[in-house]
């Protein structure tokens, strides 16, 4: 009997090997850039072989002592594989399979149903027995699947086990043993992955998803305190990344922001794929108001996102059980998450335009759009969501008026309208919803809404249209696009419902058609003031003023135009409001074809501060 | 009970296939006279009919009838019917055990029936038993009955004429496997017991819900018993056995198997066909041992040669009888190769089968490559084991050296043999190794010249050296060590010559290096009977010698590192001079280092050094076991680490490291310190050998797969096999599968590829015997 039993585990043994050797090869040949898809059927075979061998070497018999060890070490195999595969649930059915028949062999009682409990009693039970080592192998597993699974808790319960299990498992398959085993061709059974290479993977996952874990739960410093641990633990270089990544968000919520740059920026030395570092830095800058920097990052990150390395899933083929395996958790995804290259691409036109780099942000505009156009699929998968087409356009537009190309300007505006205007309503009733009826309006309110915006488009599309020529000095076209704006504006009727606050909620509809409406009118003023026009310009700037109290251009003109029309003491006192306005006028919120033209003609303060001083005397007489 | 037995009895007639006929048995009531009853078993046997499609009744005396009672309240039962062989009369007649119990009810009466050739029911024999046979009961050759009741084993045959018992009692206890129980097997012919592990591995006994002896043969002699059989266990699993050990296993598609029969089909090969409870069956192919075919609502199963065409058939009797009642109403009749009868059957899962079976051949051809592709690698192993063996045997140490320690003046003393005949003055002198001067200097020495007596071929160095050991050493006074004029004990024909030079351990440190030429100088008299008139001094290069000076190095710092003394500092530079010493840069791309600083430490013997403390000092106990090692982490991925050892211990270290690092860790040495020996160049060499054999090959036959299933790639999408298109679409794909298997398992390679390959090769080998030659004459000196 038992000459049966030692040619049996032999004749397995070289069936595995076989498998094994063939898993091992494809590993190797992983290196020379066999393709994840390639890699994947062939673990796939990888485990049907080992599911064949697993029911061999089970043989339909009750579980024997005496080979035991082969049996374990191929359940390890075959569960290795299938957790690779994400196939979790086959994998825990196969262990707790395992596990049963363990307990069958130790002939202990059933144990508690409790997993810490559990494997605590089943790892006392083997204490002595020769598969010992197996089953701590599949303890690993267990764990391995535990983190899959996300049962952080179970594992924080039992952790100090599992990391000791490292240290028990070194010393068993101390160096020398191992050494003088390997080249000779022994009867222990091969496994397809070193459990202590295991060991350090899961280790450094599981600080890793505790970490962010801690982190969403605002614990901020033990958070740091694991991951500091962890980022000194052999791992994978992208995990190394992951750590350093992790420590500098702890630390950003710690509010060091200095500390935590440091930290991103060593995440990104460490490996160059991981963005969300880059994207994390970028957003501290933007706190610090660090506009320089922000746009620096956020190049660097829209050019790491080109790069085809960054959108492959990390590691993939390069190892047996990927990372990505292990690390499932939503609140590390939440961590690890960056916005697609397009939205990136739009903040970056965004900010230069903004902050004085007018023509480096329109080629970035220009660069969007293109991208947008060969690239169809836009909107449908952007989180956040990109501004909808005609608002990029017209973004666009407003960039290229600043950099002095209103010939390109006026063409975009010109597309804009050609779609819209077919579309617009004749008569529309705003209603500001209130928040407890935004629900109940339902699908009417979305298309009220979708209307609402496309007759907004075709407004600022001729506004920017006016500035164009404005820019051109072409008085006469600008009073006609301006007036064509101001008609449009006007078929709105606006259905006041909440309070009169509603205006200074900026980005509501209604903000919108207000700025819209004040520069419109204010264009037209200036237009009207340039054409000596006086009572007209002093009307529609009035009228501006009226819609849009912060419009530094109309305030001014008008204080112009007054001063022209000889009322001094009133253009003085326009003046002085204007400027006390501009202190607390807001930019960043607004839309970029929303905010006051660079272009038009333009008052100089000093000069004007001179003339008040000038009138001054008189003015206290 | 009776009637319900006879109830069951007239439902599903008995059945036995002979010959290509088909045999049903029925026990009849059957009234003569209205108040006597008569028990007759009748039977019928039939024939296939190729063109009826069906089974008829054979021509002429198809039926027949025997009357087994004629009392009134007696009962006939059938127990079973089978075939066997008749050993008197040497041929296989259809046998049919029938039980009838007596009036009183306490004994019964069976009798075996045997159906002649002329299609008559004979009694062959009759034995009576106090008890009804209710256990499993068998019919086997002789014609012998042989059944079991409580717990005992009993048989009769014609020959034994009587119930005899079988000396071995049936245990069920085996639910508990532990303690082992002897299984024992009988020969029912000749009365012997034997070892029932032989035949049936003990764990599955209990299994076993049924078993098929394929073949069991008595090794004469030893007593070994040789077997093949196949048993179905209650796991849901065909295990074949040969020998006693387990082959092959198949899972069985259903549970509670009942029967295994063997289908021969001929140049096909063998089939298994098991049946189940509640008439599910499948077939199972012997050499590729996987499932073929399934059916289920089976009631009855024959294999026998039908068609008479050779080889067997299965015959598969539905249950779900027509209106009609006819026993053969559904049945298929097929060997699942090409043969296939069937009435109200669909033909569809009948191809399915013969799929299954083109898919395990295909399997099978597959598994063969890859036995070839293991063969390839091991051989590349054996290449290298081969190469590493050639290494060392080309390491033959001469020099014998041997090291003296003394903490205040270490001294170094050199010993080497000469065979010289008429010297008369002999010193020896070392030189250091030619470094940054271009001029060799000689080392302060102080020789000393022994006769040996009693010449002998081979001489032990070590019983030589044990008998010098005793000589003094005088101080060195000069640069050049003097002659000394030894004094001549015996005839210096006849004697050996030791000359050994003795020198302080301080000039070879400031050598830099630990490996000296050694110049042998004497003078040699003119002639046997000449003065000493003119004597002419020779000098004779000796080769080169690696001084190992580092054994039983014991100082301060080793006792105790943690001192931090001017004289440990002085002691750690020593040690760091004396030991050999190697860089490496450990990089690793993808993964990081961890702490590799923690690992060391955690060796044994493993101690910090306090003077200068990014040195770690590994000192396990043991001879030249001494180890300075500094690790210095450039980045997460990359490092530095210095070794000062021997080169074997540097050798052990890197092999547990590399054990410790990620595996697609590189270890590189940092500019070798001592330049590119030969020995590096050889096993360089070497090493591009084997490489570029490896990829050769994988080169010459990838491209040709590639290509391969480039053209294959079009038609990767699996036909429907439904229709008679797909079908044909499904048996091509099936065929150019078959074909492309055995394409790879002998491959073409392009004849031109193929020259340019051993072109190539033939360079390369050339370069590493070149090496190989130049590390032979560095390590050997003439």
């Amino acid at each position: 009997m038992c000459q049966y039993w030692w040619s049996f585990t032999l004749c397995t043994v070289v069936t595995f090997q076989f498998a094994f050797t063939f898993l091992f090869q494809q590993q190797e040949r992983g290196a020379e850039a066999v393709s994840h898809n390639q890699n994947q059927t062939h673990q796939r075979w990888c485990l049907s072989e080992f599911h064949k061998l697993s029911r061999k070497i089970q043989g339909g018999i009750p579980p024997l002592v005496d080979h035991a060890q082969s049996e374990l070490t191929v359940v390890y195999n075959t569960c290795l594989c299938s957790a690779a595969l994400s196939q979790l649930s086959e994998a825990e059915l196969l262990l707790s399979q395992a596990t049963e028949r363990v307990i069958q062999m130790t002939g202990d009682d059933p144990i508690s149903s409790d997993p810490p409990a559990f494997w605590r009693t089943l790892l006392k039970s083997v204490g002595n027995t020769t598969f010992n080592s197996s089953v701590q192998h599949l303890l690993c597993l267990q764990w391995a699947l535990w983190l899959a699974k996300c049962q952080l808790k179970t594992i924080q319960e039992f952790q100090d086990e599992l990391f000791s299990l490292s240290e028990t498992l070194s010393t068993e398959l101390g160096d020398d043993k191992r050494s003088s085993e390997r080249g000779k061709s022994s009867d222990i059974p091969l496994l397809v992955m070193d459990p202590r290479r295991l060991i350090e993977l899961l280790q450094t996952c599981t600080f890793i998803a505790q970490g962010a874990e801690r982190l969403s739960e605002g614990q901020s410093s033990e958070a740091l305190s694991g991951l500091q641990k962890a980022s000194s633990l052999p791992a994978p270089r992208m995990l190394l990344a992951y750590t350093h990544h992790l420590s500098g968000c702890c630390l950003a919520s710690m509010s060091c922001p200095q500390m935590a740059l440091q930290c991103y920026r060593k995440a990104v030395e460490t490996d160059s794929r991981c963005v969300c570092a880059l994207y994390q830095s970028l957003l501290i800058y933007r706190e610090l108001g660090n506009t320089q920097a922000e746009i620096q990052a956020l190049r660097l990150l829209h050019s790491s996102l080109l790069l085809p390395s960054a959108t492959e899933p990390p590691l993939a083929g390069a190892a047996l059980l990927s990372p990505s395996v292990l690390l499932c958790s939503q609140s590390l995804n939440r961590l690890l998450s960056v916005p697609s290259a397009l939205s990136v691409l739009h903040s970056l036109a965004q900010k230069c335009v903004l902050y004085g780099r007018v023509s480096e942000g329109v080629e970035y505009y220009l660069d969007l759009l293109a991208a947008l156009h060969s690239d169809d699929q836009h909107g449908v998968h952007e989180d956040p969501p990109l501004p909808r087409l005609p608002e990029l356009y017209l973004e666009a537009g407003a960039a290229l008026l600043t950099a002095r190309r209103p010939a390109d300007c006026m063409a975009l505006c010109d597309e804009v309208v050609g779609t819209t205007l077919e579309l617009l309503p004749e008569k529309l009733v705003l209603e500001e919803p209130e928040e407890t009826s935004e629900i109940e309006t339902g699908a009417v309110g979305a298309e009220g809404e979708d209307r609402m915006r496309m007759l907004l488009w075709t407004g600022a599309a001729y506004l920017l249209q006016g500035h164009c020529h404005t820019h051109l000095r072409d008085w006469k076209q600008a009073v006609t696009h301006y007036t064509r704006c101001i008609n449009l504006l006007v078929k709105v009727h606006f259905k006041k419902k909440g309070d009169a606050d509603m205006v200074g909620k900026q980005g509501t509809n209604l903000c919108i058609l207000q700025r819209l409406k004040g520069l419109s009118l204010a264009g037209r003023g200036i237009s009207f003031s340039q054409t000596d026009q006086l009572r007209e310009a002093l009307r529609d700037l009035h009228l501006s003023l009226q819609a849009a109290p912060d419009c530094v251009g109309a305030g001014l003109w008008c204080g112009e135009v007054l001063w022209r029309l000889g009322r001094r003491q009133e253009a003085a006192a326009c003046w002085e409001k204007t400027w006390s306005f501009t202190a607390q006028s807001s930019v960043e919120g607004l839309r970029l074809y929303l905010q006051e033209p660079q272009t038009g003609p333009l008052l100089d303060s000093t000069e004007l501060q001179h003339r008040i001083q000038e009138l001054g005397p008189t003015l206290s007489a | 009970m009776e009637s319900l037995l006879s109830g069951e009895s007239c439902q599903t007639p008995h059945c036995l296939s002979l010959a290509g006929k088909l045999f049903i048995f029925d026990s009849k009531r059957a009234s003569v006279t209205h108040d006597s009853q008569r028990s007759e078993l009748v039977f019928c046997r039939l024939s296939f009919d190729r063109e009826a499609n069906a089974f008829v009744k054979a021509a002429a005396a198809a039926d027949g009838a025997a009357v087994i009672s004629g009392r009134r309240s007696s009962h006939v039962d059938i127990l079973k019917c089978k075939c066997a062989l008749n050993v008197q009369q040497r041929v296989t007649t259809p046998c049919v055990l029938v039980t009838k119990k007596s009036e009183t009810g306490e004994s019964f009466q069976f009798s075996l029936l045997t159906l002649s050739s002329s299609n008559r029911l004979q009694p062959c024999f009759e034995f009576k038993l106090n008890y009804q046979i209710k256990e499993d009961v068998y019919i086997l050759k002789g014609p012998t009955v042989l059944w079991s009741h409580a717990g005992d084993v009993f048989y009769t045959s014609l020959q034994a004429g009587e119930v005899r018992q079988i000396p071995i009692q049936l245990s069920h206890s085996c639910l508990d496997i532990k303690p082992p129980i002897q299984t024992l097997g009988y020969f029912v012919e000749s009365g012997q017991v034997f070892d029932g592990a032989m035949i049936l591995p003990h764990p599955y006994i209990c299994l076993t819900r049924c078993m098929l002896v394929l073949s069991a043969e008595k090794v004469d002699g030893d007593g070994v018993l040789k077997s093949t059989l196949v048993a179905a266990t209650s796991h849901q699993q065909l295990v074949y056995f040969e020998n006693g050990t387990v082959k092959d296993i198949c899972q069985l598609p259903f549970k509670q198997p009942e029967d295994i029969q063997v289908v021969n089909t001929g140049r096909n090969g063998c089939l298994f066909a098991v049946s189940f409870h509640q008439g599910h069956l499948c077939a199972i192919w012997k050499e590729t041992f996987q499932v073929s075919a399934q059916w289920s609502d089976v009631s009855l199963v024959q294999v026998d040669d039908f068609l008479e065409c050779g080889s067997d058939q299965m015959l598969l009797v539905f249950k779900d009888q027509g209106e009609t009642g006819q026993p053969l109403e559904r049945f298929l009749l097929t060997d699942l190769c090409g043969i296939s009868y069937a009435v109200r059957h669909n033909f569809h899962s009948h191809m399915l089968c013969y799929l299954h079976s083109g898919l395990s051949v295909l399997q099978e051809l597959e598994r063969e490559v890859r036995v070839k592709e293991r063969v390839l690698q091991q051989s590349v192993q054996a290449l290298t084991d081969v190469v590493s063996e050639k290494e060392s045997t080309l390491k033959q140490p001469e020099q014998v050296l041997f090291t003296k320690e003394d903490i205040q003046q270490p001294v170094t003393v050199l010993r080497r043999f000469f065979f010289l005949d008429g010297l008369v003055s002999v010193s020896l002198s070392i030189l250091t190794e030619t470094g940054r001067s271009s001029a060799p200097a000689v080392i302060q020495t102080q020789s000393q010249v022994l006769w040996l007596p009693a010449p002998c071929s081979s001489s032990s160095s070590s019983s030589l050296s044990s008998s010098s050991s005793a000589s003094t050493f005088q101080e060195p006074a000069a640069k050049r060590s003097k002659q000394h004029n030894a004094g001549s004990p015996g005839d210096p024909n006849t004697c050996r010559l030791a000359v050994t030079a003795v020198t302080r351990l301080t000039p070879l440190l400031n050598s830099g290096c630990v490996k000296c030429y050694v110049m042998l100088h004497y003078v040699q008299r003119q002639d046997a009977f000449g003065l000493v008139s003119n004597p002419t001094p020779a000098v004779l290069h000796c080769g080169q010698v690696a001084l190992d000076i580092h054994s039983n190095f014991q100082t301060r710092l080793l006792k105790n590192p943690e001192l931090k003394t001017d004289e440990v500092k002085e002691d750690l530079l020593s040690l760091m001079v004396v030991l050999d010493r190697w860089v490496f840069h450990i990089d690793c791309p993808d993964h990081s280092l961890g702490d590799i600083d923690g690992w060391i430490q955690k060796r044994v013997g493993c101690k910090r050094i306090e003077v200068s403390p990014q040195y770690l000092l590994l000192d396990s106990s043991g001879p030249s076991a001494l180890m300075l090692l500094r690790w210095h982490q450039i980045t997460p991925f990359q490092g530095e680490l210095s070794v000062h050892s021997s080169q074997l211990q540097m050798l052990q270290f890197l092999d547990s490291l590399l054990a410790y690092l990620p595996v697609s860790c590189s270890i590189q040495p940092v500019k070798a310190s001592r330049g590119q020996g030969a020995d590096q160049i050889l096993s360089l060499a070497l090493e591009k050998e084997v490489v570029s054999i490896r990829e050769c090959t994988s080169l010459l036959l990838c491209d040709k797969e590639e290509d391969e299933d480039r053209k294959s790639l079009g038609h990767e999408e699996t036909p429907e096999p439904a229709t008679v298109k797909g079908l044909q679409r499904c048996r091509e794909v099936w065929q150019r599968d078959v074909e492309r298997s055995r394409k790879r398992l002998s491959p073409l390679v392009d004849v031109g590829r193929y020259r340019r390959l051993t072109q190539s090769m033939s360079q390369v080998l050339l370069d590493g015997d070149l090496a190989a030659l130049l590390d032979t004459q560095t390590t050997l000196p003439s």
